[in-house]
Parts: C-alpha cells; sequence; structure tokens
C-alpha cells in the first residue's frame, strides 16, 4: 500500500479541535459530528481538523501523547526494549506529520516533537529490518508482529514478501518432483 | 440543509435479512473489503450488496445537496466525505479490474466450475468485463502473431500461459475474532507443521493459503 493511502487511512482518526464557529450536527455518512460551539472543544477525524484549520475555523488540540516529555519517554523505551513496544496511536508517524505540518501553530515545541518521534520511528525500523533478517534466515513461516503499526508494516512489508516469495519459488523448484511448480511463474 | 438527515435510513428497501448495517458500518465493511482486496494475492468474492448500498447513499447524499445552498459549510463537509468515500469505492473496484486482466484465464476458469448455488467471485459487470477481455485477447494473439506461425503452432492455451495468483504468497493481518489451531506448514521438508492460536488484535506474517478461508470469512483483517 502507498504511504498516501495509510495517511488517507489515518486521517479518520479523532482529533480535538476548539472552533471559532457555531453550526449544528452534521449528519455525514459515516456518523455525525458537532455540534459546533465557538470556543467549545469537539472531536473530528483529522481530515476535517486539518481543512477547518486550513481555512482558519479552528485551532487544534494536540493528541495527549504529542507532548515532549511523553514522547521522550517512548523513545527511550523504545531503544531499551528488544522487541517493539506499544506506540501511543496506531498512525502516530502520520498524525505527527500530518498535524505539524498543518496546524504546528498550535503544537507546543513542534520541532522537537518531530525529532523525538522520527527517533523512535528509525529505532523501530532499525529492529524491524533485524527482524526480518533473522525471519528469511531462519526460513521461518509465521511471525508475530503485534505493536507494529500499518505505516512501519508497509514501509517495510512490500519488500520483504516480495523477498520472501522470490525464495519460496526458488526452494520450491529445488525439490524433486516438482516440476510443473516452473510454469507459474 | 436539515434534508441531510434522511440519509441514515438510506438502505430501507434492501430487503435481505442480512443486511442491517449502519451506513457507518457499511462505510467500514467498504473498507475492510477494500483492504483484503488489495492485498491478497488472488480476487475475493465480489461484494455487490456493499457496493450497490454505498453507491445508494452516495447518490442519496448528492442529491440532497443539491438541494442545499451552495457555499455553506455544512454542504462542503458533505462534499469531503463523499469524496473519501468515492475514493474507497474506486480505488476497490480499480483494484478487482486489476486483477481480473492479470489472473482472466483463472478467474473464467472457475467461475465455469462453479457450482449452483455457490456465489460468484465476479459480480455481473465484472463477469461481462472478463470475457470480453478474454476475448479481445484471443483475437488480438491471433491477429498479430498465430495466424503468421506453422500450422502445428497456432493454438495457444491462455489457462496455461498466463501465471496464476500465487497463493503461498506472504501476507500480513491483523485477527478481528480468535482462532485456534491455524496449522503452519513448514517451508522445507526438514521441519515440521505446527500449530498456532491467533489472538484477537494480534498482528502476524503468514503465507495467505493457511489463512485464506479466514479472509473471506472476516475472521482477519489483511494490512
Amino acid at each position: 500500500m502507498e504511504p498516501a493511502e495509510v495517511e488517507f487511512l489515518a486521517e479518520k482518526e479523532l482529533v480535538t479541535i476548539v472552533p471559532n464557529f457555531s453550526l449544528d450536527r452534521i449528519h455525514l455518512i459515516g456518523g455525525d459530528l458537532g455540534p459546533f460551539n465557538p470556543g467549545l472543544p469537539v472531536e473530528v477525524p483529522v481530515w476535517l481538523a486539518i481543512n477547518l484549520k486550513q481555512r482558519q475555523k479552528c485551532r487544534l488540540i494536540p493528541p495527549e501523547w504529542m507532548d515532549v516529555g511523553k514522547l521522550e519517554e517512548i523513545r527511550d523505551q523504545e531503544r531499551k526494549e528488544d522487541t517493539f513496544t506499544p506506540m501511543p496511536s496506531p498512525y502516530y508517524m502520520e498524525l505527527t506529520k500530518l498535524l505539524l505540518n498543518y496546524a504546528s501553530d498550535n503544537i507546543p515545541r513542534a520541532d522537537e516533537i518531530r525529532t523525538l518521534v522520527k527517533d523512535t520511528w528509525d529505532t523501530r525500523m532499525a529492529k524491524l529490518r533485524l527482524s526480518a533478517d533473522s525471519f528469511v534466515r531462519q526460513q521461518e513461516v509465521h511471525a508475530k508482529l503485534d505493536n507494529l503499526t500499518l505505516m512501519e508494516i508497509n514501509t517495510a512489508g512490500t519488500f520483504l514478501t516480495q523477498a520472501l516469495d522470490h525464495m519460496y519459488k526458488l526452494r520450491t523448484n529445488l525439490q524433486p518432483g516438482e516440476s510443473s511448480h516452473s510454469q507459474d511463474f | 440543509a436539515g434534508a441531510m438527515a434522511a440519509a441514515a435510513g438510506g438502505d430501507s428497501d434492501g430487503d435481505s435479512e442480512e443486511l442491517v448495517l449502519t451506513p457507518a458500518q457499511l462505510i467500514h465493511s467498504l473498507e475492510q473489503a477494500w483492504l483484503n482486496e488489495k492485498f491478497a494475492p488472488e480476487l475475493l468474492e465480489s461484494k455487490p450488496e456493499i457496493i450497490e448500498c454505498v453507491v445508494e447513499q452516495l447518490d442519496h447524499m448528492e442529491a440532497n445537496l443539491k438541494r442545499a445552498k451552495r457555499g455553506d459549510l455544512k454542504v462542503s463537509v458533505h462534499h469531503m466525505e463523499i469524496e473519501r468515500i468515492r475514493y474507497v469505492l474506486s480505488s476497490y473496484l480499480r483494484c478487482r479490474l486489476v486483477k481480473i486482466e492479470k489472473f482472466f484465464p483463472h478467474i473464467l476458469e472457475k467461475e465455469k466450475s462453479r457450482a449452483e448455488g455457490e456465489p460468484s467471485i465476479l459480480s455481473p459487470e465484472e463477469f461481462a468485463f472478463a470475457k470480453e477481455y478474454m476475448a479481445n485477447t484471443e483475437a488480438y494473439l491471433k491477429n498479430v502473431a498465430l495466424k503468421h506461425m506453422p500450422p502445428n503452432l497456432q493454438k495457444v492455451s491462455l489457462l496455461k500461459s498466463v501465471p496464476k495468483p500465487n497463493l503461498d504468497s506472504f501476507v500480513f493481518l491483523r485477527v478481528l475474532e480468535r482462532q485456534e489451531n491455524i496449522l503452519v506448514e513448514p517451508e522445507t521438508d526438514e521441519q515440521r507443521e505446527y500449530a498456532i492460536n491467533l489472538e484477537e488484535g494480534s498482528q502476524h506474517l503468514i503465507r495467505y493459503r493457511t489463512v485464506a478461508p479466514l479472509v473471506a470469512s472476516g475472521a482477519v483483517q489483511l494490512i
């Protein structure tokens, strides 16, 4: 899946905004939103939050985890453990990118947050590469991947699954008695 | 703009019993079907009821929006949502067409051998498309190459020359309903097969063949 498509899915996550306009409940196909009152916080999907923000119709309240102290803890934990630690949001990377790109004036210490999330991401991707390597070496056929986010899976995953498919093909063709396999490449 | 509330009752005329989804659940099942289709190596069963209901919802909403006054904030929010749903819908249908173009002889063969009453993996429109695609490919091959070949080389079997979907490819999945004793087949002869449990909410990397029935039943979601 393309990163843009993962981001598309991330845009469905809810964030809190403080609108500066009033509007009744909106009955969307996917559920109701609102009502909107000036100064009263309300939850909306990220796609709407960004749009309203761009039209200067709201102020954004960053998610609780988007905070330098919390993210430092998460980064240190991630560096300490050998396994993947649970992330504060299944879309932490995409949300950080989206919210910092469109609403950095509402997020305190935005630059530090960007760096912290990037560090965490890098640590996790390094772990993922290591475990992919041992998965391939040991010719495993099953792996459990709890706590990995969709973006992480799709960044490393396509390459990994394609490599595994190729290796599987090479290996099954080596085994005798299955010559018909070579037809269905 | 009050008329938009009516959208919630959009699928009332679908009379089959299983369709008691709210519009929000409907959109969710469309997204699930979209992701599964994107990651599964083979063409999955078509979901005509979901497509039909989503299109109905979209049409209904668009009809309502035509009556609303332009430039209204509410209207623009509705338009944005419609565009998002339409994107998923067309990406889903496009993904199926790509697979049909890639595997058409095998898909049509499967369709031929389908038992009476068993649901088709193709919608009527997709079936027509696949047949036409097959006929066009055959005619093209014949006109461009085969008829200039020696008579004994003029036959070509598309079933044999078009690659089959690789059901042994690896997929990532998230478990929606707990499953016990899923047998994992070994990769080489020296290894032994073993069983795993799939806990709800856990994520796995595994060969598609092992979990294909679970994808079809909706017990796991490909990611």
